[in-house]
């Protein structure tokens, strides 16, 4: 059995953290001194991941019931990390902060992602019938 | 076995429609990405049994018919709102790319889909190896390119028949003395066959002397298609390009 909201859950979820990780990836960049001077390329790139994720993290985080755990953390990375060059200007406070907060973000989409999947894996073994006579005999019970 | 599909989309968060169709169907694998280089840099590296490519008309055939240059033998399917401009539909045609208009019901848009991606239910499987032992030359494409290999058989004037096994299916290449006359891959023959081939890097290989085959399908001197093929595999390389950065 597939429950389309559970698999529209897991696909929101999936692509939100790819989005995270691409951001880690110019994050480190940034914080990484010996990497060469950052093209405007790189910095265009790393705009339009900002821009995916100030524009779906919010609608995400609503959709799996994270929004007040995660949207403050979210937001927090998003507004410090302004370009490559201002990650690469950023205190080391700053820094700690900023790592602090994405790694607070990645790791609970992670963990939810996984009790998702986990989820999807044990409905595929029930059929609706069985499903729909346990949900109604549980709720009586309860 | 599951179908899998990729799929290119550029706003898969709030343009879904089609993927949560996708999501619903059974032994259906997909795969979401946002750009075309991100869709080729996969290509290179995975099999995918579909490519859907989701998005406004124009722009929608231009990334379809753009991966169709570099891949060949891939099924290709767009996902587009009604498409009005007649040489958009004819440049689809022409690169035998399939057309899904999404202005219409879900209940239609979800038949349609389903039916198109049943079709590749029943292609499962690797095929099986079937060297022989008396193969002039067996080998593993992981350590040889099918561009070495063919070079180097070229150069010895060779005439005779090579196999090449891979998850993506089989095909063969004909040579005579040291040209090469006919190749085929699937539903692909002459040059568009070789270029798919050149792409492989997993599998396994072997030739056969003496085996001619009686139909041309290729007519150029093997430099001519090594140079072509190599720039080809070169510019699709170039696509990635973005990916290869981060």
């Amino acid at each position: 059995m597939r429950d389309s909201t559970l698999e529209t859950q897991i696909r929101l979820l999936t692509l939100q953290v790819e989005s995270w990780k691409k951001l880690h990836d110019f994050i480190t960049y940034a914080l990484d001194k010996s990497k060469p001077i950052v093209s405007a390329d790189q910095e265009r790139q790393f705009t339009e991941i900002r821009g995916l994720l100030l524009q779906e993290s919010e609608h995400v985080f609503t959709q799996v019931n994270l929004v007040a755990e995660l949207s403050g953390k979210a937001m927090n990375v998003l507004q410090r990390s302004t370009s490559i060059r201002g990650v690469r200007d950023l205190s080391a406070e700053e820094t700690r902060r900023l790592e602090a907060d994405w790694n607070a973000v990645f790791t609970k989409i992670g963990v939810v992602q996984g009790q998702l999947k986990a989820r999807r894996r044990e409905l595929l073994g029930r059929n609706i019938i069985t499903f729909s006579l346990a949900r109604l005999f549980g709720r009586k019970a309860a | 076995m599951e179908t899998r599909l990729l799929i290119l989309n550029s706003d898969p968060v709030f343009e879904d429609r089609a993927l949560a169709m996708f999501d619903a169907m059974r032994k259906v694998e997909t795969r979401i990405v946002r750009t075309l280089s991100e869709a080729v840099y996969i290509l290179m590296r995975e099999n995918f049994d579909l490519f859907v490519v989701e998005g406004e008309p124009a722009v929608a055939i231009g990334q379809a018919t753009n991966t169709r240059q570099h891949f060949p033998s891939l099924e290709v399917m767009c996902l587009t709102r009604g498409i009005s401009d007649p040489k958009l539909q004819e440049e689809a045609t022409q690169q035998n790319i399939e057309l899904v208009a999404t202005d219409c019901s879900d209940f239609k848009l979800r038949s349609r889909l389903r039916r198109i991606v049943s079709a590749f239910e029943r292609q499962s499987g690797t095929p099986a190896e079937g060297i022989d032992p008396c193969h002039s030359l067996v080998g593993n494409l992981n350590q040889f390119s099918a561009a070495e290999i063919l070079q180097m058989s070229c150069m010895s004037q060779r005439s005779g028949r090579f196999t090449f096994k891979s998850s993506r299916g089989n095909s063969e290449i004909y040579l005579h003395h040291g040209m090469v006359r006919h190749a085929v891959y699937s539903s692909l023959e002459g040059e568009g066959a070789v270029a798919e081939i050149f792409r492989w890097r997993q599998g396994r290989f072997y030739f056969e002397e003496g085996i001619i085959s009686q139909v041309q399908t290729v007519n150029r001197p093997w430099t001519h298609l090594l140079i072509d093929n190599l720039q080809k595999l070169d510019e699709t390389i170039q696509m990635t390009s973005v990916q290869g950065k981060r």
